[in-house]
């Protein structure tokens, strides 16, 4: 911290200082209070201690009211752990400050000095030699200087022994009787609760449970029609309402149907003006008196005389919450006001009406773990392997789609030789995925060219797909083999999960159109070349589905 | 001699004694009240060499005063004489000391820190000193520092410590201070009233010097709390800076 303070003082990079005038003497190295705020930003200080900076080291001279310059704080008055602040140097400051002002001490340093007698009465008699000599001693320096010192001193005693109103005030919360904060509680429970995915299930289903993101998708910030959740939700207060973009939306629509568009207009400019940037506060705020404030504004709000009065006064030296006051107001008198008419507007209970009211989705299996999946698929691959050879003049009737789709199914004996490149996750695209291998390129698949006649799998892949276009029966092993395979795979592609899961309820499937790719699944299925499945193969897999 | 007859050169000399440990007292408070304006001075832009120099002077000073009184308050107190006016005020005095003597190791203790904090012997120090607004040093007040006399003869001057051994000697004389007399803190009456003080001569350049020292601490009225109207501020008027 103190390193912070000496490096403001750096006369090429710290904060610029001027000479303040002050009465009939000026003051050198004084900074002003914007100064030190920017120059603090520009070194990104962590602004926690920026308070500290405030109390302890700085300190400012006021000169008729008007809160302007800083200075710095002389080091022996800086906070210090080393030296704990003692009553006897507060006493002799007081009496010090008795004898300047001859009695016209404030109200908490009366209190505090009284106590001080009390408590040091046996001292008394040096605490005031020490502040006599020690007030002599400072009337020996220059007049600047003095005022200098005086403040120095003040601000020091100011932050170590605050005036009790401080403490006071902290101390005089407003309490609240348990029963009456307790049935708060209650009140709030019993509103939320329907809409807590902890107590009760989410609608269509939890997408963290299920993989199933219907959720996310119904309730995105702008969609067209709500859910009949959160339309209730807006009407358990007015900040719900505000607070959720649809319903903000909602409610400007209304506004503007009622011609008062300009209240939630303001209270937004106030908003971003809150929380916006700084350097752009000042012409925000700027914008906003001439939008809504000044005379004969083209949005002009109506807001009483006396925060009109207080805002436009504190618009001079505009600050992030100068508008404060007048948010407040327009926020209560949109509450008070439109808020009711809007709950029993047309536009509100078309958009009710509108609503979406997504039923439970049936109890979905969740996902197994992915130990139990890759045992059920070497079981698979096993049962695979037992069945005939590859053969290998079926497979050049294809392109090589063929071996990956072989590989997707996740029932290639040659997994090992399945470079882990091959694996990419999961693709959140819709589908078809636009995850691209060529297969000329990649090393794995030329090598599963060259292992080929090994490879098992083949057959099923191939002759079904040679089945679809030759129209061939299938033996209905190999068809619900495929048809498992095939709609694993576009399980696995696509991003439309719930259709065919639905459709193969026998199978291990991971859920949620395996989103989740267990590690080391030796499944290279992400790389699925959808995009090389043209329209003849889609159009077959439906085939095979409906008929399976 | 009857124990409760004393001869009047006795007594006399026992007053002379303790009005020369009065003006001593005084002679201290000046110096340290002096030694502690200047203190205030290091680290800041007035501080340089000079500052320093006079610092260790003026403590140079102290400490002849320190040790003579030490030595003089013991005298009086060891003597088993119960002169009861006396008493009172001998034992007023040894509080007092007791009080300025940690006051002052206090303020020494400070300066010792800050002076290592800033250290003056590399040009690159000067620019680590605060700028802090004062532009005259504390040669005035080193002046007034300096006209102080100790009432006693000078030639007990032993070897001024070094500022770090000076705090630990005040330490031990602290300490066998309270160990070896008996005199109970709180027993003693102050001689000034509360508020008494503020009753003194009025200065008349004082009121200028009011005007321009007008700061406000308390808020407004017209305010709740706080200097702006932005809920979390709760600092008065002095230190508010939210933005």
């Amino acid at each position: 911290m103190e390193a912070v303070v000496l490096e403001m003082q750096d006369p090429k990079t710290g904060v610029k200082s001027q000479t303040q005038r002050l009465v009939i003497t000026t003051i050198p190295h004084a900074i002003t209070g914007e100064d030190i705020v920017e120059w603090i930003a520009n070194r990104h200080v962590n602004l926690q201690n920026m308070g500290l900076i405030y109390y302890d080291y700085f300190f400012f001279i006021m000169l008729r009211k008007s809160l302007s310059t800083f200075l710095s704080q002389t080091p022996y008055f800086w906070p210090a752990q080393q030296w704990p602040v003692e009553d006897t140097d507060y006493a002799i400051y007081l009496a010090k400050r008795n004898i300047r002002k001859k009695g016209l001490l404030e109200l908490h340093e009366q209190e505090q000095y009284n106590n001080l007698h009390k408590w040091m009465n046996h001292k008394w008699d040096f605490i005031v030699m020490q502040a006599k000599e020690q007030y002599r001693a400072g009337k020996e320096r220059k007049k600047p200087d003095r005022v200098v010192f005086d403040c120095q001193e003040r601000a020091y005693w100011v932050v170590h022994r605050p005036p009790i109103i401080f403490t006071q005030q902290c101390i005089m919360r407003p309490r609240v009787k348990s029963s009456v904060s307790i049935g708060a509680l209650v009140k709030y429970t019993t509103t939320y609760k329907q809409h807590d995915p902890f107590l009760y299930p989410c609608l269509p289903s939890n997408p963290w449970l299920t993989d199933d993101v219907t959720y996310w998708h119904l309730n995105m910030p702008n969609v067209e029609n709500p859910t009949k959740m959160r339309v209730e939700r807006w009407t358990f207060s007015f900040g719900e309402l505000l607070s959720d973009p649809r319903g903000r939306a909602d409610f400007r629509l209304f506004l503007k149907k009622e011609f008062s568009g300009e209240n939630l207009a303001f209270w937004e400019a106030c908003e971003d003006l809150k929380w916006g940037a700084a350097a752009t506060m000042q012409e925000k705020a700027q914008q906003i008196y001439k939008t809504f404030l000044a005379r004969g504004a083209p949005r002009w709000i109506n807001i009483d005389g006396k925060t009109m009065e207080i805002t436009v006064k504190g618009l001079s030296h505009p600050h992030r919450y100068v508008l404060d006051a007048a948010q407040t107001h327009i926020y209560m008198l949109m509450k008070k006001d439109s808020y009711g008419r809007y709950l029993k507007s047309p536009v509100f209970k078309e958009t009710q009406k509108k609503a979406v009211a997504p039923e439970n989705a049936k109890k979905r299996r969740p996902s197994l773990s992915p130990i139990i999946l890759r045992q059920q698929e070497e079981e698979q691959k096993a049962k695979l392997a037992a069945s005939g050879p590859v053969d290998i003049t079926q497979l050049c009737r294809y392109t090589a789609p063929v071996p990956h789709l072989a590989v997707y199914t996740g029932i290639c004996e040659n997994q090992t030789t399945a470079s882990p490149g091959l694996m990419t996750l999961p693709n959140s695209a819709a589908c078809p995925s636009p995850i691209s291998v060529a297969i000329d390129s990649t090393p794995a698949s030329e090598r599963r060219f060259d292992s080929g006649p090994t490879s098992s799998h083949f057959p099923s892949i191939a002759e079904s797909t040679e089945a679809s276009v030759s129209e061939e029966s299938q033996p209905p092993a190999a068809k619900s083999r495929v048809a498992l395979s095939l709609s694993r795979l576009l399980r696995r592609g696509c991003n439309a999960p719930s259709v065919f899961a639905s459709l193969s309820p026998k199978c291990a499937v991971t859920a949620g159109g395996g989103k989740v790719q267990p590690l080391g699944e030796p499944l290279a299925q992400p790389q699925l070349p959808l995009r090389r499945l043209n329209v003849m193969h889609k159009k077959t897999l439906v085939w095979f589905l409906r008929v399976s | 001699m009857n124990r409760w007859r004393r001869s009047v050169g006795e007594i006399q000399a026992r007053r002379r004694q303790v009005s020369e440990c009065e003006q001593a007292q005084s002679a201290l408070s000046k110096v340290t009240a002096c030694y502690q304006q200047m203190a205030t001075c290091l680290g800041s832009n007035t501080d340089g060499s000079s500052l320093r120099e006079e610092l260790e002077e003026t403590r140079a000073l102290a400490h002849r005063i320190c040790t003579g009184m030490h030595r003089r308050l013991l005298a009086l107190l060891a003597e088993t004489e119960q002169v009861q006016e006396d008493r009172e005020q001998v034992e007023r005095m040894w509080v007092l000391f007791l009080c300025a003597l940690e006051n002052f190791q206090q303020d020494l203790r400070k300066v010792s820190i800050l002076q290592e904090t800033f250290p003056l012997g590399q040009r690159k120090d000067r620019r680590a000193l605060v700028n802090t607004g004062a532009t005259g040093g504390g040669s005035e007040v080193a002046g007034r520092a300096a006209t102080v006399q100790t009432p006693w003869v000078t030639t007990e001057g032993e070897k001024k410590p070094d500022l770090k051994s000076h705090v630990l000697e005040i330490d031990g004389l602290l300490q066998e201070m309270l160990q070896r007399v008996n005199v109970p803190l709180w027993s003693v009456e102050p001689t000034q009233n509360a508020w008494g003080e503020g009753c003194g001569d009025a200065q008349d350049e004082d009121d200028t010097l009011e005007e321009i020292m007008e700061v406000e601490v308390v808020s407004q009225d017209n305010r709740a709390s706080g200097c702006c109207n932005h809920s979390n501020c709760k600092l008065g008027c002095i230190f508010c800076l939210l933005n």
